[in-house]
């Protein structure tokens, strides 16, 4: 970091977008709706259902005939559509389309009743058993499960047997039986919600049982009911049908879907196929829009997978750096911009003008609050961009070798090898099927090629190494039998399997306790200093630089501010976010009273404000701050990003100095 | 009835009962809290430090009623409240409220504001929806610092610290007398910790409620608190004065916690380094299914004796005033006027340079 060539860079070109880049703060509602009509499936069922919707409710508005007028004259039997009888005539003269429109009627009230009865006995009784719990609660399921297992139709005959033959009283049955599946549904997100910490603040705040069942579960159920029911309205229906078709449902008279079918299979062979198909496609049409409608809101309500997956963009034409690399630096960042495609084709800028330079042996610490650009920042240099975003600008240099366009399978090649990472959450990173000395053993056999007899002497050699006790024993263990620290020293030790030049830390103690945070801390600085590596050690404690870190990169709104020796930044910071965020640390505080804050929030990516983005929050703001992103200027070995850099000095922080204010 | 304190805990005991199998021996229960004890007075706020799984979150609970209690009392002006019957509970509960970790699941993503802080009030004073509720919760909003707008936000449309200070709003509407955080700021930003954790003060001087503030981190702990108590494999270790603990604690446990501590001053930390070295022996916790005889610490303590693989120290009185739970001061060698933190040094060197 500290070479002459170090970069100055002008305030980069794109000023101007103060749009929205990620996805603005948009009500889950509105999104839900959004994707649905975007969904041509969800579109194409939800007319579907309009049309049966009007059917049902007003049939004579669109039936053109009386649906249960016989031809007397026996001219017009099985007739095929004609422009009088649209879909054609039944064996007695009827009209087909008239009777599938009022056969709308019966398939709906076979829902009603069915589904009524399914929920309104299923859902008390799965959020019952599920917030009680225990032994209350082994009983009912073991109950249900039973209920489960036994046919619907049968379920639906027995009581008719009770009762008397009718659709109705089927339904009925039928109801009893889906029950069991809103049970199992409703209790499983019960059991989940009450773990909640929102249900035991509402039970501290004295809400009774009932009222949070009610206003706090039901709600975060309702998605899954939905869908759910939805799904079961399709089943309900061919269930009908089928008793229908059995003779057990409807009236032999009535324009039922499924007594529809019942009266023309037996004739179609000779009056053709046309007798099958109003009745037929109606139901068929009907079943897969309620599949389609529930498979909609399923992905409707999920989650953007984009925020999760760690896929990788296909770069598109990265525009070049301005300014020269340093030629002896191991990792080397030019000017980079990454961005994100956000609503309406607008374009969220979430790093801007992003350079640094980390030498071999050099272990620089990046530090900034949520949403700073830390992670994004290393994530982009490795070819990690996470889909959709891309890198638009820049250049990155590792050992040597220009690696901004690399493709994937180049990109392979080196990380995990040349390049370590150690991640947040050791747990989440290992696979907790899979035996821990496996695990570690997976990346010497990929990349060095190594026997399998040799890569589990080598693992064990790494666990010894990064100081798990009894390493031969623990490689047979699995990863839920390491403690927090235990299993971070694990994923310290898959980093560095492959004798990696460049260490990528990215809050490893983030997670672990206070003692143990300071174990892994000299873990690392220990194999850097045998290694010679270089270290990039991110995180949003200032205590943690302040022990580590040669150098120090501090980040506020996708942009540096200030890099430095960590002796500068911590007794002489150049940037008045440095020193704010100093100041706001309670150990920099003595005694009591109010302490320092930093006033308003970290501004969001979607409304960066112009100028200097710490200028709403910074207490030397002047207009000259807010018309141009100020440069990174050099100031002997250092860069920084204020206007007023050269005015302001700040020595020590002391709780007197002014801190934040808005300007 | 002034002799007596306002709040107390007394040798609280929490076991989690080991889930049974079929063809199974059932494991032994999870020993979560062993004998906790301390009391808060009004206006005053109790820390409780210790790290992860050590117990903190589990008498908070306990303390709240959500997990039931194995033995102990707890009383609130002199009245065992782990006995209040669910008439009475409603009375309990508007006197002792919880602001809890993670701002974001502790409120339910599907009401806003108005709602959020509103049933609150309705179920404890009986206002219903309406504008006279919306004008209370608007006062409770200036009282945390958030404008009147956030009336009308869902959860997802706040800011992490905001979401933490409605979470305040709500514990305030029912005018609590006592408030328990816990990790109440720990999943925030530093600049966004303090904003709450001034709040919190603010909220404390002009009500005088009580805090039971429950943190990993020591130095926010000792910001907040009048007293603390350090926390180990669910016994309380080490409790007293917070300045006085924190400047020359007697537990080596808290010794270590404290010089865990990384100092934002390279040149500070560099020496703060070393002495937390003196401590390093990569050793792990016991499981709290199954703690050892003696000191939960033995086998982390750099200056282990053998009494204390047998015995689990009683509380003795600390040259602070306070309590502290360790051989050291009853059975050891003798510390000649040592403090622990000396003592500890001194045995580190005689060991590194044998
Ligand atoms: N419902 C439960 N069933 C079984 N064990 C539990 C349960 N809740 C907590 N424990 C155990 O009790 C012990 C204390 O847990 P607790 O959550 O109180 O720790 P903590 O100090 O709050 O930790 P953290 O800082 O991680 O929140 C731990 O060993 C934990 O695994
Ligand atoms: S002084 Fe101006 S340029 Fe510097 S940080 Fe403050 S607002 Fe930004
Ligand atoms: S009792 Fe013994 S082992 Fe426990 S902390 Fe004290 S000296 Fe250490
Ligand atoms: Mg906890």
């Amino acid at each position: 970091m500290t070479t002459e060539t170090s970069p100055t860079v002008e305030a980069p070109a794109p000023l101007a977008p103060e749009a929205p880049i990620e996805p603005a703060v948009d009500s889950p509602r509105r999104r839900f709706w959004r994707r649905m009509l975007r969904n041509p499936l969800a579109v194409f069922s939800m007319l579907w259902f309009l049309v049966l919707l009007v059917a049902w409710v007003a049939p004579d508005l669109i039936a053109t005939h009386d649906p249960f007028k016989q031809d007397v004259t026996l001219q017009r039997l099985f007739e095929t559509p004609s422009a009088d009888h649209w879909l054609g005539t039944d064996q007695f003269g009827r009209d087909h389309y008239s009777r599938v429109i009022y056969g709308a009627g019966f398939a709906f009230r076979s829902i009603l009743i069915a589904m009524s009865i399914a929920v309104g006995v299923g859902v008390p009784i799965g959020l019952f058993s599920g917030w009680k719990g225990g032994r209350f609660d082994r009983a009912v399921m073991w109950v249900n499960d039973v209920l489960f297992s036994l046919p619907i139709v049968l379920l639906a005959m027995a009581v008719i047997i009770v009762l008397t033959p009718s659709l109705t009283n089927a339904m009925i049955g039928v109801g009893i039986a889906m029950s069991t599946r809103f049970v199992r549904l409703t209790r499983a997100v019960t059991l989940a919600e009450k773990e909640e910490l929102y249900v035991d603040a509402a039970r501290i705040t004295g809400i009774s049982t009932p009222r949070i069942l009610g206003r706090y579960i039901v709600p975060n159920l309702l998605p899954s009911l939905v869908i759910q029911a939805a799904i079961i309205s399709g089943a309900i229906i061919l269930i009908g049908a089928t008793l229908s078709f059995l003779g057990i449902g409807a009236n032999l008279d009535d324009p039922d879907w499924g007594v529809m079918l019942n009266r023309s299979q037996s004739i179609f062979r000779q009056e053709g196929v046309w007798q099958i198909v109003p009745a037929g496609m109606a139901l068929v049409l009907t079943v897969l829009s309620f599949n389609l409608l529930g498979d909609a809101i399923r992905d409707a309500l999920g989650r953007d997978a984009s925020n999760n997956a760690l896929t990788v963009t296909k770069r598109v034409s990265v525009a070049a750096a301005q300014t020269e690399h340093s030629p002896d630096a191991l990792l080397s960042i030019r000017d980079m911009d990454v961005e994100f495609p956000g609503q309406a084709g607008q374009i969220s800028e979430i790093l801007n003008g992003v350079s640094l330079d980390l030498r071999a042996g050099e272990t620089l610490g990046v530090v900034g609050e949520s949403g700073s650009g830390k992670s994004m920042t290393m994530l982009s240099a490795l070819g990690l961009t996470p889909a959709p975003g891309r890198m638009t600008r820049g250049s990155v240099r590792f050992d040597g070798r220009d690696v901004t366009n690399l493709s994937e399978a180049e990109w392979a090649k080196i990380r995990g090898k040349e390049i370590g990472v150690i991640f947040q959450e050791p747990i989440a990173v290992l696979n907790p099927a899979i035996k821990v000395g496996a695990q570690i053993a997976e990346p010497l056999r990929i990349h060095m090629g190594m026997s399998k007899a040799d890569a589990r002497e080598r693992a064990a050699e790494l666990l010894a190494e990064v100081r798990v006790p009894d390493p031969v024993r623990r490689l047979d263990q699995y990863p839920h039998e390491f403690s927090g620290g235990m299993a971070q020293r694990v994923g310290i030790a898959m980093a560095l399997a492959c004798e990696p030049k460049l260490l990528i830390a990215d809050e490893p103690s983030t997670a672990l306790d206070v003692t143990v945070q300071g174990q892994i801390l000299d873990l690392i600085s220990e194999v850097q200093e045998r290694r010679q590596m270089g270290v990039i050690l991110i995180t949003h404690d200032l205590g943690v630089i302040a022990e580590a870190a040669d150098r120090v990169l501090v980040m506020y709104g996708g942009q540096v501010v200030e890099t430095a020796s960590a002796h500068d930044v911590f007794l002489h910071p150049r940037h008045p976010y440095s020193h704010a965020l100093l100041e706001t640390m309670p150990q920099n505080h003595d005694g009591g009273g109010d302490l320092p804050v930093i006033d308003g929030m970290v501004p969001s990516a979607t409304a960066w404000p112009s100028g200097c983005r710490f200028a709403p929050r910074c207490g030397f703001a002047t207009d000259a701050c807010v018309s141009a992103i100020p440069p990174l200027e050099r100031v002997d070995n250092d860069l920084v990003r204020c206007v007023r850099h050269s005015e302001i000095t700040f020595g020590q922080p002391v709780a007197d100095q002014p801190v934040g204010g808005t300007a | 009835m002034s002799d007596k304190p306002f709040f107390s805990v007394d040798d609280l005991h929490v076991h989690f009962a080991g889930r049974s199998r079929l063809f199974r021996p059932t494991p032994p229960p999870v020993k979560a809290v062993n004998g906790i004890s301390f009391s808060i007075e009004p206006h005053r706020t109790f820390g409780l430090v210790g790290e992860s799984g050590s117990g903190k979150s589990t008498v908070a609970r306990a303390i709240l009623q959500l997990v039931d209690i194995q033995s102990g009392t707890i009383t609130l002006d002199g009245e065992d409240v782990t006995k209040v019957s669910s008439g009475d509970e409603l009375t309990f509960r508007s006197r002792v409220q919880a602001v809890l970790q993670d701002p974001f699941s502790s409120l339910n993503q599907v009401h806003q504001t108005r709602t959020i802080v509103g049933d609150a009030i309705t179920r404890h004073f009986g206002i219903n929806a309406g504008a006279d509720r919306d004008e209370e919760v608007m006062t409770l909003l200036d009282e945390v610092g958030l404008s009147r707008e956030f009336l009308d936000r869902y959860p997802y449309e706040m800011s992490g610290g905001q979401r933490q200070r409605i979470s305040i709003a709500r514990a305030l509407a029912v005018k609590p007398e006592l408030i328990i955080a816990d990790e109440a700021t720990s999943a925030l930003d530093v600049s966004i910790q303090s904003q709450v954790i001034n709040v919190l003060k603010r909220v404390q001087a002009d009500t005088g409620v009580a805090y039971l503030f429950i943190a990993h981190d020591l130095e926010v702990v000792k910001h907040m608190s009048d007293e603390v108590g350090v926390m180990y494999l669910g016994y309380l270790v080490e409790k007293g004065d917070a300045e006085k603990i924190y400047n020359g604690p007697t537990h080596p446990y808290t010794e270590m916690l404290i010089a865990s501590i990384p100092m934002p001053n390279p040149v500070v930390q560099a020496e703060r380094r070393s002495l937390r070295q003196s401590f390093d022996n990569d050793a792990e916790p016991p499981s709290p299914a199954s703690l050892p005889p003696g000191c939960p610490f033995e086998n982390r303590c750099p200056v282990t004796m053998d009494i204390c693989r047998e015995e689990m120290p009683a509380p003795t009185i600390g040259h602070h005033g306070g309590e502290v739970r360790c051989h050291l001061h009853t059975s050891g060698p003798e510390l000649g006027g040592e403090s622990v933190v000396q003592f500890i040094e001194s045995t580190a060197r005689r060991s590194s340079t044998v």
